[in-house]
């Protein structure tokens, strides 16, 4: 829907994922510099920026727990990352955001979605 | 959307760089590489250049004039690119009186016209802001989650602009505590 055919290979990031890579690599950084900040480019301090306000999961073993669980629901790389960033809270505003779930004809049933969505709040709240 | 990419590209090191330790060389090729990288800031197929995660591969060097090598590099990185169609989230940071610009990733100019923000009416002042009549407000620091009409990359700056939309539903300023 959205990728032209050169990017059928790339692999989709959630921004919780994207997170841990970042603050990890800054981590790093923190270490050899003392001014971590002039070392980094200003596309990496924005993402950084980005990413840290907009991960619904913080927690690493969280992040990995809410791939494995949309990974069961034969989605698109882009869907899955899609629904792990914006967290819908019900089937009908799961669909809003990514309507190929519905049309690509995967008997992605609305109970189906409702089990996943109900399965990604649990880990947010043991988180 | 933040995308893995294998990238493949040629990295050059001077004669003063190749000492015959090959530690030395490898850390040589790396400076290079994650120079080369922020520098590069942007491209308009693959999106804005994060950060390298891992180096792959490093190929057999040609020597070329005046001693340069040139070596053949394989690395994954994080790139950010938006795409039309996608629903994302931004951070308002300018309100002019025809629509207001966002952040969104390393994104700075992505535009709402007031055009494409229904109901939504200019209030001017100092904090100038857009209203609905249920007192629902779009001013600075507000988070609004958007659907992507388009996208343009600017050669000249290496940067990307949108144009977003709030018409479609689930859309519009988010009030999430946990974020």
């Amino acid at each position: 829907m959205f990728f032209s055919s050169e990017f059928l290979k790339a692999k989709c990031l959630m921004n919780c994922e994207v997170s841990l890579i970042l603050e990890h690599k800054y981590e790093q950084l923190q270490q050899t510099s003392d001014d971590p900040m002039n070392q980094v480019s200003q596309v990496f301090e924005k993402s950084l920026q980005y990413v840290k306000r907009f991960s619904r999961y913080k927690n690493p073993d969280a992040v990995r727990q809410v791939r494995e669980i949309l990974a069961r629901y034969q989605l698109a790389e882009f869907e899955l990352c899609v629904l792990g960033n914006l967290c819908p809270e019900t089937v009908e505003e799961a669909i809003a955001m990514v309507p190929s779930i519905k049309t690509r004809g995967r008997a992605q049933d609305d109970e189906a979605i409702e089990k996943m969505l109900n399965d990604l709040s649990l880990i947010k709240k043991f988180e | 959307m933040f995308l893995k990419v294998q990238l493949s590209w040629n990295v050059i090191i001077a004669p003063e760089n190749l000492q015959p330790q090959g530690l030395m060389l490898q850390r040589a090729i790396i400076i290079r590489l994650l120079s080369d990288f922020a520098m590069k800031k942007a491209t308009k197929d693959l999106g804005y250049f994060l950060a390298v995660t891992t180096l792959e591969k490093i190929g057999e060097g040609k020597v070329r004039q005046h001693g340069d090598v040139l070596l053949p590099v394989v690395f994954n990185a994080i790139t950010f690119k938006i795409f039309k169609g996608e629903i994302l989230e931004g951070v308002v940071h300018k309100v002019l009186k025809h629509g207001v610009f966002m952040r969104c990733g390393p994104i700075e100019n992505v535009y709402l016209s007031h055009l494409k923000m229904p109901d939504y009416e200019y209030v001017p002042g100092e904090n100038a802001c857009f209203m609905n009549d249920k007192l629902s407000k779009i001013g600075k620091d507000v988070i609004l989650r958007f659907s992507v009409i388009g996208t343009k990359w600017m050669e000249a700056d290496r940067d990307f602009q949108a144009l977003v939309s709030l018409e479609g539903d689930y859309l519009g300023p988010v009030s999430t505590p946990d974020i």
